[in-house]
């Protein structure tokens, strides 16, 4: 049989890291061939050796049974392959028809008759329809995505590598989507999908393979398989002993009833969540990333606005309450992006301990920082989790990653936090600093707080939360068994 | 090639072209340097407006450094100047003394306020970008204020546009005046006032927790934001203030140095108030000996035109000297702005 792609023992190290070990995938023509697995699986990582942004470091690929070496770019669409990332590459500045055509002109002088017309053709044959001398900045998600997938046909590419097509994407549009691939194989395309949804994979799809890790698990026909053998591929067997010591809860600290809230990009990003968390309870939300897990710390913190549905801080409501009240409510934040969203790089440690306190009195003498309570934080910040540092007038941007991280979690955890949002709070941490961060968790729960962490590592989930609960595309699951199994399913949307 | 070694060049090639320029007039270097540096020091009236013009630049500076902790260029400290200038001399002839001087710097910080709040309004709101609203507001104040000092403003006596001029005890009283033979060395009150507005804003912008936010939003607004700075909020107040800021200035300048406004008010004041601002590089320590160097090139200038030099070469130098505080800065990977 012949295979339009052939990757061979593929290996990819990033230094000590292996990120693919012996990976081999063998697609043939005219098919949908999908890649699952959890985040840093490797998926997308395989896909970018195969596009020459990555090159391996052992392995060999075959285009139609001929080895080739792809290095950049523009070899790969020199072979035919193309892709569509994650993140959609439409320049917002330019028309559709500018779009379509960057980087694939065709000749020095454009000939933008003849290109409208052939990209009309190319929309038409795909049922289509563009406004081409339009801004490409008024485009919705789905539109950018039928953009994307048509700059590949113009760029004529025969092998199509779809990396989480669906993720920006309402369920009506990605159903769509589909019908339109399947057009495209129907013509002896073939396509690479990337994806963290099973369903998409058992609908739409031949065959699969599953990455975990790294390693390679294995390669299935779809028909062969149910969505129970697949989720268990992808997730694994348990390996650790869950936490599952009846802790005493007490009170209710936050309850959150029916939140519906809009994503960047106007779609539902979450849709009718409610929880509780109790005193002393540390509630973990497993999912995969970009099912609304932003989205509900941001609401939670009032830094995006609410469509309908309530937040209560012990029984006080605090919807639409600005951020420095809720602050000053005790919400605390672990952010996502440190660098963006929770220090100020060039600022030392002592301002950055300032930072999101400015508001609360024991901070202020008069209308100034009271700098005595400045500097005394700091210290209790940096030395909580051993932040190593030169000083504490030192610029934070000049403490490594994981230090940062140890100071900013320490700052969370200050002045009598009720509600800690903890986003990935152990991200570039090592093995003890991420316990102690727990630990710390734990201990500020223990005193009449609630915490409610998100990580897209179950397994640390398992192991430190008291309960769990599953995002996925914006609505919140409860697991009928703490298992690894149930909660791994629910995570790819197998109920 | 070391980046010391790279600024040494730079030096070294704006030293070489300053003689080169310098032949060309056919005037001695030193004589120019004499002029431009020293006149100010060794001249009672040359430094008398030294002095005045260290005034305008301290305060404006001032202006032009709050907008830039905030994170906004504001171009338009000249328009706010002007129509702060005007403002403060409407309020101040309608009552003299020195009832008409408070009134007068009221109209003034008001007027700046008022012609900074479309800009501070649209950055904040719609997210224009500040430096094309300001330039616009610049050239709609000079030629509003042109427009109604030829025309309702004009004093009936004068024989050009202008007002009328401030009756003596409506303006700022000289704390200090000395007399070298027939000439004054005058120190006015409106230093004093320009020396509080700075060490007020110092203590505010190090110190106060208004000051932290401000610098928070400049630094990362997405970091305050997350902090619970109202970012937006900040931006449109720290615009209005630079905006009153900059319009107090125009009404400390007319009631202690011009008298009367006039349709050359300003002199460059308001750009050159940038420069001040820019090359002090963010810390605000640095402002005075920045407003120091622009008022003493300032006041230099006129003496250089006698020798027969090109009024632009004074803005060259300045240039240059900005230029290469900002090479030496780059290299030290410090933020230029």
């Amino acid at each position: 049989m012949s295979y339009a792609v052939e990757m061979l023992g593929i290996t990819k190290r990033f230094g000590g890291f292996t990120a693919l070990d012996r990976v081999s995938i063998s697609v043939p023509k005219g098919e949908i061939f999908a890649i699952v697995g959890e985040n840093g699986a490797g998926k997308t990582t395989l896909m970018r050796v195969l596009f020459g942004l990555y090159g391996a470091d052992e392995g060999e690929i075959r285009l139609d049974g001929k080895p080739v070496t792809i290095r950049t770019a523009e070899e790969a669409s020199r072979h035919g392959i193309g892709m569509v990332s994650q993140h959609y590459a439409i320049i917002p500045e330019l028309t559709c028809l500018q779009n379509l055509m960057v980087g694939a002109e065709g000749a020095a002088w454009l000939d933008l008759r003849a290109a409208e017309a052939r990209a009309q053709a190319l929309a038409e044959k795909m049922g289509f329809s563009f406004e081409w001398h339009r801004l490409a900045e008024g485009l919705g998600p789905a539109q950018s995505q039928k953009l994307e997938i048509l700059k590949l046909l113009w760029r004529e590419a025969e092998i199509m590598i779809l990396d989480e097509p669906t993720a920006m994407l309402s369920p009506a549009d990605a159903d769509a989507l589909f019908v339109n691939l399947n057009r495209l194989v129907a013509e002896g395309k073939t396509i690479l999908l990337v994806t963290h949804r099973l369903p998409e994979v058992l609908q739409h799809c031949r065959q699969v393979t599953v990455l975990r890790g790294g390693q390679q698990i294995g390669t299935r026909t779809v028909s062969e398989i149910t969505a129970s053998d697949l989720a268990e591929m992808i997730v694994g067997k348990a390996v650790s002993v869950p936490n599952t010591a009846g802790r005493t809860v007490g009170e209710p600290v936050l309850t959150v009833e029916g939140l519906t809230v809009k994503g960047d990009r106007g779609d539902d990003a979450l849709t009718d969540v409610s929880f509780t968390v109790r005193q002393g309870e540390v509630l973990g939300i497993a999912g995969v990333d970009g099912n609304g897990q932003r989205e509900l710390f941001q609401s939670l913190m009032g830094l995006r606005p609410v469509n309908s549905g309530r937040m209560l801080c012990e029984g006080t409501e605090v919807t639409g309450k600005e951020t420095a009240a809720r602050i000053a409510c005790g919400f605390r934040l672990i952010a996502e992006d440190r660098l963006h969203e929770a220090v100020i790089e060039s600022w030392s440690l002592v301002e950055n301990g300032v930072l999101g306190f400015q508001g609360l009195p024991q901070f202020q003498k008069g209308r100034e920082i009271n700098r005595i309570k400045a500097e005394e934080s700091a210290l209790a910040f940096a030395d909580r989790f051993n932040t190593k540092r030169a000083s504490l007038s030192q610029a934070i941007g000049r403490l490594s990653g994981g230090n940062q991280q140890r100071f900013v979690v320490a700052r969370a955890l200050a002045e009598n936090p009720k509600v800690v949002l903890a986003f990935q709070p152990t991200r570039g941490l090592d093995i003890e600093a991420t316990q102690q961060v727990y630990a710390g968790i734990r201990e500020t729960c223990d005193a009449g707080a609630a915490a409610l962490v998100v990580s897209f590592d179950l397994d640390e989930l398992l192991e430190q939360c008291d309960r769990i609960l599953v995002l996925y595309c914006g609505k919140l699951f409860e697991p009928s068994v703490r298992s690894r199994e149930v909660i791994g399913g629910l995570m790819v949307g197998h109920e | 090639m070391s980046s010391r070694v790279r600024i040494g060049i730079l030096i070294a090639v704006t030293a070489g072209l300053m003689l080169v320029a310098a032949s060309m007039v056919g005037v001695n270097v030193f004589a120019i340097l004499d002029a431009m540096i020293l006149s100010s020091y060794k001249d009672t009236v040359r430094f008398t407006v030294m002095l005045q013009k260290l005034t305008v630049y301290t305060v404006a500076g001032v202006a032009v450094h709050l907008a830039l902790r905030a994170g906004l260029f504001n171009i338009g400290v000249e328009g706010q100047f002007l129509m702060g200038g005007l403002a403060a001399s409407v309020a101040a002839l309608s009552v003299p003394g020195s009832v008409g001087m408070v009134l007068g710097a009221l109209a003034g910080a008001t007027a700046g306020g008022l012609w900074a709040w479309p800009a501070g309004w649209l950055k904040a709101r719609k997210g224009s970008h500040e430096v094309i609203s300001t330039i616009m507001l610049n050239a709609i104040a000079a030629n509003l204020s042109f427009y109604l000092i030829a025309g309702v403003l004009k004093d009936p006596k004068a024989s050009t546009a202008a007002t009328a001029n401030l009756p003596a005890e409506t303006r700022i009283p000289a704390v200090l005046t000395h007399y070298v033979g027939m000439n004054a060395l005058v120190i006015n009150g409106a230093l004093l006032v320009a020396a509080i507005v700075y060490v007020v804003y110092y203590r505010w912008l190090t110190r106060s927790v208004k000051g932290f936010e401000v610098s928070a939003v400049g630094e990362n607004p997405t970091a305050a934001r997350f902090a619970g700075v109202n970012s937006p909020s900040v931006v449109l107040r720290a615009m209005v203030s630079s905006g009153a800021i900059a319009g107090f200035a125009g009404s400390l300048h007319l009631m202690s140095a011009t008298g009367k406004f006039v349709s050359s008010f300003s002199d460059g004041y308001g750009y050159d108030s940038l420069g001040v601002a820019l090359l002090s590089g963010g810390h605000p320590a640095a402002l005075i000996p920045s407003a120091v160097l622009f008022a003493t090139l300032g006041a230099g200038t006129p003496k250089v035109q006698q020798l027969g030099v090109p009024l632009g070469l004074t803005t060259v130098v300045l240039a240059l000297v900005i230029v290469i505080f900002a090479a030496i800065r780059a290299t030290k990977g410090a933020k230029t702005v």
